[in-house]
């Protein structure tokens, strides 16, 4: 397949931007462009103009495409010392101390590897029922497939390594049964999650947020995307509220204090 | 022994300038990354991307491994961080390193290439799509076909491709499949490919 140019690439951001309430320009190149050419590779499109054809054409492609341009979370449990971190300190000493419930958001959510990893901890801390969890999501696509619980089977066996070394209490497979194609995580442990779809700036962000778990997303956008999603998710969280982010995602930044530098758990300053 | 070490010339019979070097290998590279850090100039001239297959849950370990014997300062690049001379940037665990436009970094947590995640051939073909003909591409020791397609953009690109001589590597199959698909600068050994470093201005 032939490479895609970053003329190609800005043509199809402009096409995107003027049909839909979408405005790609801010992501970051490198990982656009692969991803795009996946996407191209997937739908058997050979050129970039076909590509934009199918967009302007064809509206039920474009959520299949907002699928296909996010990139999911490698496994769940990713980087199990901050899992064990949240289910040995975090969660019970900050839940314990607020009355009502305790909100947490998740603002990009695509293959619910996150989600489930959540409310699997959760579950077991027999905490799931004092928080209120809130997952947005660019894609209606991913919304659905993570409402039935399907999950690539290729990641369990990494993810259930995770889990063991996150401390785990029980058998990660207690948690899904597997067909031949996909595994499917037990649906009933996001029964009152709440869903949302949203577009690429989050309008409507949900407001007094205690928790913004949102790790590598943000390596997919531009330095000045990043920086105006960060404000973003900062006026969302109500004073000391905390961000987890990956884990080389940013160095530091302002009117953010660092609670757990190895994981990058970052803390709202009070005042701001 | 004679050392005659052959660098690509410019019109001007001067060394042609590059912008970066990119080093990749598997098992058996360790040894030989640590020997190529440790005879190499605190002032070296360029970016060194540094990726190596390594366990996607041990995070810590590797970079301090190498900086031991380093010259120069070896490191686990933030996202967008911008790429300076004089300093190695090993693709952290678990995550794939690109190089960005405007010399950063960027890192991904797309799907594994080659069963592995920091892939080798993602890391080469981004630097050649950035670099073009200033980069040097090097294959080192290692058991998978990683790097192999990844060197040959380098060569596509018009960029310097060096791979080290299979009969010193511990592991042969990485270098083998990067002769196999390209016909590289020059087959080096560890060496050599220290003198190689050593003239870049």
């Amino acid at each position: 397949m032939n490479e895609l140019g970053i003329i190609h690439i800005k043509e199809i951001e402009r096409t995107i931007k003027s049909m839909h309430e979408y405005d790609f320009s801010g992501y970051a190149m490198t990982s656009f462009k692969y991803r795009l050419e996946r996407l191209m590779m997937k739908y058997n499109i050979q050129e970039p103009e076909h590509l934009i054809k199918k967009i302007q054409d064809e509206p039920d492609f474009f959520d299949n495409f907002l699928f296909d341009i996010s990139i999911p979370s490698t496994e769940m449990f990713r980087d199990p010392s901050l899992w064990r971190w949240l289910r040995e300190e975090y969660f019970t000493e900050s839940i314990g101390k607020n009355p009502g419930k305790f909100k947490i958001w998740l603002p990009l959510c695509v293959s619910g590897g996150e989600l489930y990893s959540l409310a699997i901890l959760l579950s077991e801390l027999e905490l799931l029922e004092q928080v209120q969890i809130i997952a947005t999501s660019i894609s209606a696509t991913s919304i659905d497939i993570i409402k039935t619980g399907q999950y690539d089977l290729k990641k369990i066996a990494v993810s259930e390594e995770n889990y063991n070394r996150a401390n785990g209490i029980k058998e990660l497979s207690t948690y899904y049964t597997i067909d031949r194609y996909y595994a499917y995580l037990d649906t009933s442990l996001i029964k009152n999650v709440e869903f949302n779809k949203v577009n690429i700036i989050f309008d409507h962000s949900p407001q007094n947020v205690k928790l913004i778990l949102f790790r590598n997303s943000l390596i997919y956008y531009n330095p000045s995307l990043q920086e105006s999603i960060l404000g973003l998710l900062h006026s969302s969280l109500s004073a000391g509220g905390h961000l987890i982010v990956g884990i080389k995602e940013i160095n530091s930044f302002r009117d953010f204090e660092i609670v757990n530098e190895a994981e990058s758990v970052y803390k709202k300053k009070p005042g701001r | 022994m004679k050392r005659k070490v052959y660098i690509k010339k410019s019109q001007a019979g001067e060394v042609m300038k590059y912008k970066a070097v990119i080093i990749g290998g598997s098992a058996g590279s360790f040894q030989v990354v640590t020997k190529i850090l440790s005879a190499l100039p605190v002032y070296f001239p360029l970016p060194m991307l540094l990726c190596f297959h390594r366990l996607k849950h041990v995070r810590s370990g590797f970079v301090e491994a190498l900086s031991l014997k380093s010259q120069i300062p070896v490191l686990e690049p933030f996202d967008k961080e911008q790429l300076k001379p004089g300093k190695a940037y090993l693709a952290p665990a678990n995550y794939h390193m690109y190089v960005e436009l405007a010399n950063r970094i960027a890192l991904s947590t797309e799907d594994t290439v080659n069963h592995s995640r920091p892939s080798i051939d993602l890391a080469f073909i981004t630097a050649a799509n950035a670099y073009r003909d200033k980069l040097i591409g090097i294959i080192l020791s290692g058991a998978n076909k990683d790097g192999a397609f990844g060197l040959k953009k380098v060569h596509d690109n018009g960029g310097l491709t060096v791979v080290q001589d299979p009969n010193e590597c511990e592991v042969k199959m990485m270098t083998q499949s990067a002769l196999q698909l390209t016909k590289v600068d020059f087959v080096y050994t560890t060496n050599q490919i220290i003198n190689l470093l050593l003239q870049l201005k």
